[in-house]
Parts: C-alpha cells; sequence; structure tokens
C-alpha cells in the first residue's frame, strides 16, 4: 500500500510539475483547444485537434503572431458537460489567451459562461445548435453554420434554379421535421408555394407520396431526413416519372446514398458541411494534413483549421492579445477568405454568409457544385 | 500501517474532531484556491452526494445498481423541465423533482425485488438507459440537444450564480449527505439493510419486511441522486442527455468500490480520488485516463476491498 500511496503522490506531483512548466512561458500565446480527445467522440475531436496543431505549426513558422510563438493547450472536452466545464476551467486557470474549438453542442454550452465571465475570445468550429446562440455573452463566435443556414442556402439554390412550387419532405423527427420547417417557413414568405409531406422512418412504399408530388406539379422536391430512406424515395420520385430538381440535406449526403438509389441520385443536389474533399481551397491543407498524421483529414478539421487562423488573424489585426480587443476585432472579421469560405458575422456571432457546400451526384459519387 | 491511521479514527469522538477540521478547511478553501481548483473540487462534492447515495443502495443494502445516473437525471430533468417549460420558481420545483425521484425509485425497485446479484444490475442497467433514451427522444426534455437556460437560484434576492457560490451549496449538500448516512447507517432501518445484505431469507424469517426495507434503499439512494441532480442542473444552466451516461453510473460506482463500500470516510475519499485524479493529472494531456487507469489498477491490487474498507462486524 505504500508503494501505492507513492506512485499516486508522484503522479500528482507530476501533474503540478508540468502545469507550473508551462505557466512560466509568456512570450508566447497559449491559446485552448477544447475538443473532446477521449470517449465516444474522441476521433473527431482528434481530428479537430490535429488541424488545429497544423494551422499552429505552419502560424509559427511564418514567425508566429505579434512575434510570438503560439502554443496549444488540449482541454479535453470529452462531449461531456461536466468534463468540459473542468476543461475550460483549467483552460482560464493556465493563462490562455483564446480558446478554439466546441464540438457537440451540449458540452460546448455551460462553458460559454466560464469563457464570458472572463472575456476571452472563443472560437467555436464545429457546435452548432441555434440554443447556443441566446446563451452567447458576446465573446464567442460560431464559424459553422446552423440549420438555419443550411435553410437559407437551400432557398438561395432553389431560387437561383427558378423553382416556384416546392415539395419538403420529412421522416417526422427533431432534425428533419426542423430543417423542413424553417425551409418552409422561408419559401413561403418569398412569396413561392410549398407541398409539405411527412414520411414515416423505415416506410418501404413512397407511392403516395410519389404521387402527390406528380400531381401537384412541383418543381422541385427537397428532403430533409437521412439518407436510408431518401434513397428509396429518391428512386421511386424516379420511377415514378418525377424528371425535376431533387435535392436533399446533410443528413443524406452520405456515399451510401448511391449505393440505394443507384443510377436514380445521378443529378442529385445535396447540401453540405464544408468537408475538405470538396473544397476548392483545400488542396494542399488536404497534403499536409496526410503528410503529417498518415491520415485523410475528418468532417471539422477544415473548420477547426480556419478558426485557430481565425483567431490569429483577430490578434494581428488587434496588434495584442488583450481579450476584448481581440473579442472586437472578431466581430469585424469582414469576408476575408478561408479554407471553409469567407468568414464574416452577424450581430448574434454567426457565420453571415452560411459555409454550406452544395454537391451534386455524378457518376455514382458526390461533386462539387458550388459554394 | 495504514490500516492503524484508520483505527485511530474509528473512534466516534477522533472522528467528529477529523470531520469539523475537515468542513473548516473546506470552507474557507475558496479563499486561496482558483477558479480551476474551485471548479474541480465542486464537481468532487457533487460526486461525494452521489456516491453516498449509491452507497446506500450498494453498500448499506447490498443491491448492485448499474444505472444510478438515472436518478441523477430524473432531479436534473425535473428541475430543467419545471424551470424552463413551464417557468416555475427553482425553490418551488425542488419537492415536484424529489418526489419524482421517489416515484423512480419504487419504479425501479418494485420489478427488481425478486432480482439478486448479476440479474439486478443487468436490470438497473436496462433502466438507466431507458431514462436516457426517453429524455434523448422526449420533446418535454428537449431531445438531444437538451434544456438550457435554467434559471439561476434566487435566494431571498441573493442570486446564486457564482462558481464559489455553488460550492459552498455544493459543501452543505454533502454534509448534509454524511450526516443523513451516518444517521441512517445506526438506525433501525441500516440495521435492516445490514441484515438483508447478509441473508435475505435469514432475514425475511426474522420479521425484516424485506419489500418495504429494498424499496426504502431505492428511495433514500434516489433523493441523494435527485439533490445531487438538481443543484448539478442549476449550476451548469444547461443539461443534455450526454451527462446521464452509463458511464456516469459506473463513475459514482467506482467511487463507492474504490473507497470502501459501505463506509462513509471510505466512499467520500473515493468520490474525491476519481474527480480530482483525472483532473490533476489532466496537465499529461493523452496519457492522463492510461495512467489513472494504472493507479486504481494499484489501488484495487493493493486494497482489494477499497482504501477504507467498513470493519467486518
Amino acid at each position: 500500500m505504500k508503494n501505492g500511496m507513492t506512485a499516486l503522490a508522484s503522479a500528482v506531483a507530476l501533474g503540478l510539475g508540468l502545469s507550473g512548466a508551462v505557466q512560466a512561458q509568456s512570450d508566447r500565446i497559449l491559446i485552448g483547444v477544447q475538443v473532446p480527445t477521449t470517449g465516444s467522440e474522441a476521433t473527431y475531436g482528434q481530428d479537430m485537434y490535429n488541424a488545429a496543431e497544423l494551422a499552429a505549426e505552419e502560424l509559427n513558422a511564418e514567425g508566429g503572431v505579434l512575434g510570438m510563438d503560439i502554443e496549444l493547450i488540449n482541454g479535453d472536452s470529452a462531449c461531456d458537460p461536466q468534463q468540459s466545464v473542468n476543461a475550460a476551467g483549467n483552460l482560464v486557470s493556465r493563462g490562455v489567451q483564446g480558446i478554439v474549438g466546441g464540438y457537440c453542442s451540449g458540452a460546448t454550452m455551460p462553458t460559454l459562461k466560464v469563457y464570458g465571465d472572463e472575456g476571452l475570445p472563443f472560437v467555436i468550429t464545429a457546435s452548432n445548435s441555434t440554443q447556443l446562440i441566446p446563451a452567447n455573452p458576446g465573446n464567442a463566435f460560431m464559424i459553422n453554420s446552423t440549420g438555419a443556414d443550411q435553410s437559407k442556402k437551400a432557398v438561395d439554390f432553389f431560387e437561383s434554379q427558378g423553382v416556384e412550387r416546392l415539395a419538403i419532405i420529412d421522416q417526422g423527427d427533431s432534425y428533419s421535421q426542423d430543417l423542413a420547417d424553417l425551409t418552409a417557413d422561408r419559401w413561403e414568405s418569398m412569396g413561392h408555394e410549398v407541398v409539405r409531406e411527412t414520411v414515416n422512418k423505415g416506410e418501404q412504399d413512397f407511392s403516395a407520396v410519389v404521387s402527390n408530388v406528380r400531381s401537384n406539379d412541383v418543381d422541385a422536391v427537397f428532403w430533409t431526413a437521412y439518407y436510408a430512406d431518401g434513397g428509396l424515395l429518391i428512386r421511386q420520385l424516379r420511377q415514378g416519372g418525377y424528371r425535376d430538381t431533387i435535392a436533399v440535406g446533410d443528413g443524406s449526403n452520405s456515399p451510401q446514398l448511391f449505393e440505394i438509389a443507384g443510377g436514380a441520385a445521378e443529378g442529385v443536389y445535396a447540401f453540405s458541411n464544408p468537408t475538405a474533399e470538396f473544397l476548392p481551397a483545400a488542396a494542399s491543407f488536404i497534403e499536409n494534413y496526410r503528410a503529417e498524421y498518415d491520415q485523410d483529414p475528418g468532417p471539422y478539421a477544415p473548420l477547426n483549421y480556419d478558426g485557430l487562423k481565425l483567431l490569429a488573424w483577430a490578434m494581428e489585426k488587434a496588434g495584442t492579445t488583450d481579450p476584448a480587443a481581440v473579442v472586437e476585432a472578431l466581430g469585424t472579421a469582414d469576408g476575408e477568405s478561408w479554407l471553409t469560405g469567407p468568414i464574416s458575422f452577424t450581430d448574434e456571432n454567426t457565420l453571415a454568409r452560411s459555409n454550406f457546400i452544395i454537391l451534386e451526384g455524378e457518376d455514382g459519387a458526390w461533386t462539387y457544385f458550388e459554394n | 500501517m495504514i490500516d492503524r491511521l484508520y483505527a485511530y479514527f474509528d473512534s466516534p469522538r477522533r472522528q467528529t474532531i477529523l470531520l469539523i477540521a475537515i468542513v473548516v478547511l473546506m470552507a474557507l478553501a475558496p479563499l486561496v484556491m482558483g477558479r480551476y481548483m474551485t471548479t474541480i473540487m465542486t464537481n468532487a462534492l457533487l460526486y461525494v452526494v452521489l456516491a453516498l447515495g449509491l452507497n446506500v443502495v450498494v453498500g448499506y443494502a447490498g443491491l448492485l445498481d448499474l444505472g444510478y445516473a438515472a436518478f441523477f437525471a430524473v432531479g436534473a430533468y425535473s428541475i430543467g423541465i419545471l424551470t424552463v417549460q413551464f417557468d416555475w420558481n427553482f425553490w418551488l420545483a425542488i419537492p415536484p423533482a424529489l418526489v419524482a425521484a421517489c416515484i423512480a425509485g419504487v419504479i425501479i425497485g418494485g420489478p427488481t425485488l425478486r432480482l439478486r446479484s448479476d440479474y439486478l444490475a443487468i436490470v438497473t442497467l436496462g433502466f438507466g438507459e431507458i431514462v436516457r433514451f426517453g429524455a434523448r427522444n422526449l420533446e418535454i426534455t428537449g431531445r438531444a440537444t437538451g434544456l438550457s437556460n435554467i434559471p439561476e437560484p434566487n435566494f431571498f434576492g441573493y442570486v446564486i450564480s457564482s462558481y464559489v457560490d455553488f460550492y459552498y451549496i455544493f459543501l452543505l449538500l454533502a454534509i448534509v449527505a454524511v450526516i443523513a448516512s451516518h444517521r441512517l447507517y445506526h438506525s433501525r432501518l441500516g440495521r435492516a439493510w445490514l441484515y438483508v445484505r447478509h441473508d435475505e431469507d435469514a432475514a425475511e424469517a426474522m420479521g425484516i419486511n424485506r419489500v418495504r426495507v429494498k424499496l426504502a434503499a431505492y428511495v433514500t439512494g434516489s433523493v441523494f441522486g435527485a439533490f445531487g441532480g438538481i443543484f448539478f442542473a442549476a449550476n451548469l444552466g444547461a443539461i443534455s442527455p450526454e451527462s446521464f451516461s452509463f458511464e456516469q453510473s459506473v463513475l459514482v460506482l467506482m467511487a463507492v468500490i474504490l473507497g470502501g463500500m459501505g463506509k462513509i470516510p471510505g466512499v467520500i475519499l473515493g468520490a474525491f480520488i476519481i474527480i480530482l485524479g483525472p483532473e490533476l493529472l489532466r496537465n499529461l494531456g493523452e496519457l492522463r485516463l492510461l495512467l489513472f487507469a494504472v493507479v486504481m489498477l494499484l489501488i484495487m491490487l493493493l486494497r482489494p476491498s477499497g482504501i477504507w474498507p467498513e470493519r467486518r462486524h
């Protein structure tokens, strides 16, 4: 038992010792990366951390920020609200000058207050629940698009296609229904017509929906739910003789859609988060990422990469790491072009221009259609 | 050597002195601790409450419960629903939350009365998952995103909001939980739990109402859990289903077993180790959980019945 106690004591001492070492360096800019590097979401979390690390290395190689090197501190949120609050407290007490990350909206939510109390700039790169918006004390900036953004993107797209009567089909769950509601409201407010349909999850026969779509003579169909049922619906729509535009939401942008829908998915449009493989500007990012980590960047890597670069940009612009000045500088971000597209913010500190991209089905795979 | 130290503190008078000294130290601690230390100490105190609650079920009554997070969730969600969806006052919402937890305790206790050991563990595990999936899918619990903007409690005009306020709230809760645990242990009910734990049939033959005693254990445990959940929700201001996962149940159970089942100081120690361990190792980055696991393995190897186990009577 003496050994046990000694082991515990030395582990504690080691932990404390390391924290002391980090705090001693003041010629560096400390930035916290709050992502889940343990737990169920660790794959995405590690991936996001890698992307931030890559961005930091690039910045440091170019001479750093304000002449200082950037040093990252991992704040493991474990996708758990409690752990993320602990992580946030830890980052704050270690003197970070800004925070990048935020994955799992539920875990990001309670940390808003922690950073808000200190007034630290917080660039939220993945969490995109609209519930985060009212809870934001003003120091946090969301650079991932929300559901409202997707509906806006969809409406813009249908407008550009000259659609007048739009059929919106959801699956009755919270995610697909929200997206359908938001899109329908927006579409109607622009003076267009909406045909709403709801199908049950796991339904095999969509003939009622297909005949309704046909008899209403709609110009486009928007499927807001997931790929499994979406694939079947697309196939049956085409078999039923429907020839006009079909678009699907980001729950259906999986490559699996092609396995289910087969040839019917050719020419189908999908709205998607900016994943690296479809971003025109990300070619060198993918290459560097592969070289460094020997794997492909995941779906949120480009956003986290941008998050760190954006924070660094704001520090340069403010000419100081003073939190209030950096927060103010972040608010003035005005359309500068980043990996995931231009970033500027609304009054609520959300993306002014959604970064959703549009993909098109071609030869059994998704290809980039437009930003 | 450690055992002699424990034996020294087993005398009630010394224990009282030790406890008072600890409470005074803890009460003064926020004056010197920074934000981070205060936050994790608050967390540790929450786990003291939860672990003492589970200790009633597992340690006192000997009913292995793998779904304890469900009671915690019922408390947190009741407060969340009443204050956010129905705009109730925080303090007024506490009694209904406790009633809800009692009902949850009876619901889990009722069907499992006949079950023992492994089978009981599996059913309680299922119960924990049912509650979590329910919260994940119901409209009223905010589905997967959970509930946010839970109002900060207003105590006669004083808004409880800073992390130091919540530290004291949880310190108070932990003290109450310790006193309640202590009183329960020495009560008639506590004795009955002891007998049921050792031999159910013999206990029943001696005139102990097995059904009532077991249900009482679940209900007591769930009330402790609910208290933890209520103030957990108020502290974070937002709750989501991820907070009430199976891992949460296991973590609390680990605190009980690591510290020493049935022994109040042991359980408190266990809760502190479980929470402070990974946090103090946080600066090691990815290695922290591995190192923590090694430390726990060492503890279990060197002290198989817990750090501060109950003495056999």
